[in-house]
Formats: structure tokens, C-alpha cells, sequence
């Protein structure tokens, strides 16, 4: 008999159910970042809103990469519905925290999969896979530095002001390693 | 009747069976027949997956806990697929457990062809 189902698909409906829940949770980072963006924005924080909005576009494209993949490997990509997005923020620094929580809860939903997929066998997606990993080091540095200027830089005074400024700086220059 | 679903049987591969009904692959045309409910229905791959999902996301407890006066028949139809299927309470059960089977044994086969043919050859 043959393995029909095997013919038409890479992924297995596991790992295919679970892609398509990644590819949602980057649809809510990315749909969190802008809201960010518009928080920063409209409390003056400019550089912070542009810092907000860049990454909500590298979220997106996180989005349809995993999309493409799931297409290309013969899955069905479900796109995803977006609710709940938060409008405001308590406080400037809220606004990072809540930044950084999302991306270690992206880089453990990637760490997930990833377990699944060595389970299975399924080298391929965990070669795929390896690129997010690679892009999580630089997203959660940049994130937890944000949140570190809040510490090193102070809120009194002009504090968040001078954040503001230095958050369009950081930079991850990968030093670790290629 | 009979003989037109013997004649069909000689090209098909049971894949499982319970005593309310059964699936059938077709190697030469990709494809699944299941005959259940008193049909036998043609399905790809694409359509036994929406046909699993449908199935499967049906809340039998729920139908079974709901008091209103309603029917309780569940109306299931694929997007883009020529079937569809009226079933009662036990009727769902009777296709959930016969699909459960279904898809146990497909990924059954996907093991042993990986095992033994995919690495051997």
C-alpha cells in the first residue's frame, strides 16, 4: 500500500498543526510590537516607535517564512486571526518588559517544535528551524538590553528621554558567532 | 450493487474496518473510499484530512449533554468536496472511531515503508 500521505507532504500533521500555531503566535508578536509603536508614539517616545515598528515587520516576515515553509512542504498554512491585541501600557518600561516576555515565549515555542521534530525524525524542519534559533539570540539580546538601559540609564530626570535615544542604538553585532 | 463494489475491491487495499464501516485506499488513483452511512465516497488527500478535522472537532459530549428540543444531527460538509454526511449522535462515533482507525493504520504504513523500504533500498 502505498503511503499516500507521505507522498504529498514533508511535514507531519503534528509538526504541520504545530508550524501553523507558530505562525500565529508571530502574527500576535508582530501585531503586539505595532501596538507597541503606537504607545511609544503617542507618549513622544519616537525612536522606541520606530525601534517597535522594525520589528514588528522582522515578526511578519518571521510569519511568512513558516507560511512558505508549510506551503512548500505540502501543508496547508492557515492564516491566522489576530484578537486581543493590547492598546495601552502602564509605563515606558511596561512596554519593553512585556517585549522581552514575548520573545522568550517565542523562543520557547520555537525550542518545542523543534523537540517534536527531532522526535519525529523530521531533520529538515529542524534545519529550518535553525535560522529561528539563530534569529532568537539577537531578538532576546536586544530585547533584554532595552530593558537593562531602564537600569543602567534611570527613569528620573530626562532618564526616559536618554532611553529613548539609546534604544534606536542597540545593536547585536553577533560576536558569539556565526 | 453487490457486484459493482467487489469489482472496485479488486484494485482497493482495506485499510480498516469496524462492524458500521470501512476505508479503502486506491494506490492507482490516490485516493481513499469510505463506505459509510450507506455510501461509498471518494476522498483525496486534501478532503480526508478536512473530513478528519470536521470529524474530530465535533463535540459529542456537548450534543450529548444539550437538552433543547433540536435534532441531534450533526450536517457535515467539506469545503470543495463533493459529499456530505447527515449523522446522529452514534453515527459520529461510529465515523470518529472508524477514522481514528483509518489514520492509526496509515501511520502504521508510513512507519513500516519508512523502516523497511525507505531505508533498505
Amino acid at each position: 500500500m502505498k503511503d499516500i500521505i507521505r507522498i504529498k507532504s514533508l511535514i507531519s500533521a503534528d509538526v504541520e498543526a504545530l508550524l501553523n500555531q507558530q505562525i500565529k503566535k508571530e502574527a500576535q508578536s508582530s501585531s503586539a510590537y505595532l501596538s507597541m509603536a503606537s504607545w511609544c508614539d503617542r507618549n513622544g517616545f519616537d525612536n522606541s516607535a520606530e525601534y517597535f515598528f522594525k520589528q514588528s515587520d522582522e515578526e511578519r516576515e518571521h510569519q511568512l517564512k513558516i507560511y512558505k515553509y508549510v506551503l512548500d512542504m505540502g501543508g496547508t498554512a492557515i492564516s491566522p486571526e489576530v484578537t486581543n491585541v493590547k492598546i495601552e501600557y502602564n509605563s515606558f518600561r511596561e512596554v519593553f518588559e512585556e517585549a522581552l516576555d514575548q520573545e522568550i515565549s517565542v523562543t520557547q515555542s520555537i525550542k518545542n517544535i523543534a523537540a517534536r521534530c527531532h522526535k519525529e525524525h523530521d531533520y529538515v524542519t529542524v534545519e529550518f528551524l535553525n535560522w529561528f534559533f539563530k534569529e532568537q539570540r539577537e531578538e532576546e539580546y536586544k530585547a533584554r538590553r532595552a530593558v537593562e538601559l531602564f537600569d543602567l540609564i534611570g527613569e528620573e530626570g530626562t532618564g526616559r528621554w536618554e532611553i529613548d535615544k539609546h534604544v534606536g542604538k542597540i545593536n547585536y553585532n553577533g560576536q558569539a558567532g556565526e | 450493487m453487490q457486484n459493482s463494489i467487489l469489482e472496485i475491491s479488486v484494485q482497493l487495499t482495506e485499510v480498516f474496518s469496524t462492524s458500521k464501516g470501512a476505508v479503502y485506499q486506491s494506490d492507482k488513483e490516490s485516493c481513499w473510499y469510505i463506505d459509510f452511512a450507506g455510501k461509498v465516497a471518494c476522498f483525496d488527500y486534501r478532503n480526508i484530512l478536512k473530513l478528519k478535522k470536521a470529524i474530530y472537532g465535533i463535540n459529542i459530549e456537548e450534543i450529548l449533554m444539550d437538552s433543547s428540543k433540536s435534532a441531534d444531527v450533526e450536517i457535515v460538509f467539506i469545503c470543495a468536496c463533493d459529499h456530505c454526511y447527515v449523522l446522529t449522535v452514534l453515527e459520529i462515533i461510529a465515523f470518529k472511531e472508524l477514522l481514528e482507525g483509518t489514520f492509526v493504520m496509515l501511520n502504521l504504513n508510513h512507519i513500516i515503508q519508512d523502516r523497511l523500504y525507505r531505508i533498505s533500498a
